[in-house]
């Protein structure tokens, strides 16, 4: 599998910069500042004095309709219309189609706002087991990609992955390794964290943030496909880019966090090696860990010991979206796609990494359409 | 995909963490003598509950099965997916040192994740407000904690994947660490699944009608549903080749396996779904349904669940059911750890020679029809060749893995 390269045929993007890769590019070129609307932070519980962004305008009941919505989680929602708008961008599916079409989605514990409503109503109702029937199958991590493959009729390969902010790649990985093997023609796949109160009261807790970092939300998902040189599957879209290659490792946070750093390292050397591409190839590189406090330090050192300094330019994704968790590899990767979107430049190459603080560390190399060499 | 030839895939080692027992011997003797590892909640308080029993690990001391992580700092889901990793290990005679400098890494399944740090932290919401969550709790509750504490205990450098599709987690995983190893992108994958007994997933079961009034009867004509359940297992899957170079016992090889999603209904499992599911499961495993001696049922013992199951059994069989049974009679649901364990027995079952048992099952359920041979009671000694293990969730997930006997 090291050597199969995916078509990104399709993306489907909501974050604090609004919907859509144009909108992050506009963002994320300061043409447009992100509006942090308090009316728009879910949920009844009052938040921390934290800054929190996000999604701008999301208004799921015209995506999805009023029926139901209610039973479905933030998360569901937002994955639900990612999916949405990344399936229109194709050119329709047959049954046939999405009979080998499927959602491989990245969360960190799903929606931990519902997990936690859900938990406390059997502390607080009258029996323990006085909790909302209709709201049980939105505590588990699979609804998002289960309520994803109901609403669009997808009955191919469907999984969710859970990684922190690695979480992204991690569902890149597992839809990856489907599609090299046959399991599936084409995967949606990506990740989506929800704002809640819950969460960001985690993060100020924790002081995980970086200064001035805001909480954040959102989903990316991408439509891949086995290399269009390559046999059946390909719906005949033109790519946005290709997934050249996407590697991840483990090094144990006990053992401090500069080992982290050094697999990270290591990862990114394994996966422009498996790209096919050099350090030099490498045009803009999207960091995973710049919002969290204490690692983005170590990532950094990392990209300079795999790259070289100053090495190539950083897209400041966590400045414009905020800390979105388990949606931050997906949402890095679609920055990278909005930047070359608007972009006008001979950029090929572009590089996602993140860490965590549970020791995963991944990276994904990116190429993008029209650029390949040779 | 690789260019060379896929190598053949042998499970050399097994662990787990469970009501039954710890490890894979004393796990297996349970049920070969059809032993029930259900009794009274003590992970939660039940007080409030009209049911109160759950499968719960008892006199587990995960300091004594943990060599390299401090349990102290981490939920107990990756404690039982870290202590039944370190087990299989040992079982499979790899040399600690050695494992991690090969290219390694794991896959665990999971369906709610560090539950019991979820727990904690909404009863810390409802006593002190949110603003009073402990920070260190906050640290260990994302799910991806449960591969993470497997590669930190065994110093895995590879990939930490946790699935989360929820009671099939664990064949999605070791499904995911099968094409790993087939196709020479790691050499040692280590897999299975872990859950935790906790509040929530008992109250939303419970709400459902769906816990059963004392124990679970899988294909009992009046079963009225599951038992909560946990528990961690792994499995060492390694190349065969190099396994038989090395010397090392193969419990069976993994031949293949098949996933499919409903896509039709978030809780009630589809037939026609399951059925595709065997079918390609069987396709990828290169078997016929004909060669097949024994299935693993997911066979949770609610009325839908095991209606559906073989009605889809049906449909690829035909007339010739193989014998069918349910370890949910004895462990309970391990929800995400489930299937894993499926997979675990499987595996013995190929080895030592015998069919695992629906040892609560006292009258087969007619409506499900003629010639079902679920296993009941005790084991049956039996010469199982290729056996099949079934895995369904919630949101549609079905994955189903086949293991065949290997000529030792």
């Amino acid at each position: 599998m090291s050597g199969t390269v995916l078509d990104i045929v399709g993306c489907g993007v909501l974050s604090a910069a609004g919907s859509g890769l144009d909108a992050l590019a506009e963002a994320l070129e300061g043409r447009r500042a992100p509006e942090p609307d308090p009316a728009d932070a879910p949920g009844g519980e009052e938040f921390p004095p934290l800054r929190v962004r996000a999604v701008t305008g999301f208004r799921p009941a015209e995506r999805l309709g009023g029926k139901g919505l209610s039973r479905l989680t933030r998360t569901d929602q937002m994955g639900m219309v990612a999916c949405g708008q990344a399936l229109e961008q194709l050119d329709g599916l047959d049954d046939d189609a999405r009979r080998r079409t499927g959602v491989v989605l990245g969360t960190g514990a799903g929606s931990v706002r519902r997990l936690g409503e859900f938990t406390r109503d059997t502390f607080v109702q009258e029996r323990p087991y006085m909790v909302n029937p209709s709201h049980f199958p939105g505590t588990l991590m699979n609804s998002c990609a289960g309520q994803t493959a109901i609403r669009y009729g997808l009955t191919g390969v469907n999984s969710t992955l859970s990684g922190g902010p690695t979480a992204g790649l991690s569902a890149l990985r597992f839809a990856r390794n489907a599609l090299a093997n046959h399991r599936a023609d084409r995967l949606l796949a990506g990740s989506v964290e929800e704002l809640s109160a819950q969460s960001a009261w985690a993060w100020h807790r924790t002081g995980a943030l970086g200064r001035d970092v805001a909480v954040g939300e959102g989903c990316a998902v991408f439509v891949l496909e086995r290399g269009s040189d390559g046999s059946a599957g390909s719906s005949g879209t033109r790519p946005l880019a290709r997934l050249l290659s996407c590697e991840a490792g483990y090094a144990d946070p006990g053992a401090g966090a500069a080992a982290l750093g050094r697999r990270l390292a290591d990862c990114v050397r394994d996966a422009l090696e498996s790209a096919s591409v050099t350090a030099e190839d490498v045009a803009v590189v999207a960091p995973g860990a710049a919002g969290r406090f204490g690692w983005a330090a170590v990532e950094e050192r990392a990209l300079r010991s795999a790259l070289g300094t100053p090495g190539p330019r950083r897209l400041p994704v966590h400045r414009v979206l905020g800390e979105t968790h388990s949606a931050g590899a997906s949402l890095q990767l679609a920055s990278v796609l909005a930047h070359w979107r608007s972009a006008d430049t001979a950029e090929r190459v572009g590089l996602v990494t993140s860490l965590g603080p549970d020791g995963q560390v991944g990276c994904a190399v990116v190429e993008r359409a029209g650029t390949a060499a040779g | 995909m690789s260019e060379s030839r896929p190598r053949r895939v042998a499970v050399t080692g097994l662990g787990a963490v469970s009501s039954l027992g710890l490890g894979a011997r004393a796990v297996t003797e349970s049920i070969r003598r059809g032993r029930s590892g259900i009794g009274p909640i003590e992970q939660f308080d039940s007080a409030g509950f009209e049911r109160v029993l759950a499968g719960e690990v008892r006199d587990f001391r995960p300091g004594d099965h943990l060599d390299r992580i401090d349990p102290d700092q981490w939920g107990r889901s990756g404690q039982f997916a870290a202590a039944a990793a370190r087990m299989a290990v040992g079982d499979a005679g790899l040399d600690p040192e050695e494992l991690s400098r090969s290219r390694a890494g794991s896959s665990f399944g999971t369906t709610n994740g560090e539950s019991g740090v979820l727990g904690e932290l909404s009863s810390e919401w409802v006593r002190g407000g949110l603003s009073s969550l402990s920070p260190e709790l906050v640290g260990r509750a994302d799910a991806g904690r449960i591969g993470a504490a497997v590669n930190a205990e065994l110093g895995l450098t590879g990939e930490a994947q946790t699935v989360g599709t929820a009671c099939a987690a664990s064949n999605y995983a070791i499904g995911y660490g099968y094409d790993l190893v087939r196709n020479g992108e790691a050499d040692f994958m280590v897999c299975g699944g872990a859950d935790a007994s906790n509040r929530a997933t008992h109250a939303g079961f419970h709400r459902l009608g769906a816990l059963a009034k004392d124990v679970s009867r899988p294909f009992d004509a009046h079963r009225d549903g599951i038992v909560t359940a946990e528990g961690g297992v792994a499995l060492i899957l390694e190349p065969l080749e190099s396994a038989r170079e090395r010397g090392a016992r193969v419990y069976a090889e993994l031949l293949g396996y098949g996933m499919t999603c409903d896509a039709r209904h978030m809780t009630n499992p589809d037939a026609a779904s399951i059925a595709e599911c065997i079918r390609g499961a069987h396709r990828d495993a290169g078997v016929k349904a004909e060669d097949v001696d024994y299935v693993c049922a997911h066979g949770t013992g609610t009325p839908a669940n095991d209606r559906t199951e073989v009605a889809a059994m049906r449909e690829v069989f035909g007339d010739r059911l193989p014998p069918v049974s349910s370890i949910k009679s004895m462990l309970g649901h391990t929800m995400g750890a489930a299937a894993g364990f499926g997979a675990l027995v499987c595996c013995m079952a190929v080895h030592t020679g015998f069919l695992p048992p629906s040892a609560t099952v006292r009258e087969v359920d007619p409506a499900l029809g003629p010639g079902l041979d679920c296993v009941p009671g005790t084991a049956r000694e039996a010469r199982p060749r290729v056996v099949q293990n079934h895995g369904f969730a919630f949101g549609g997930n079905n994955a189903i893995t086949v293991f065949g006997e290997v000529a030792q």
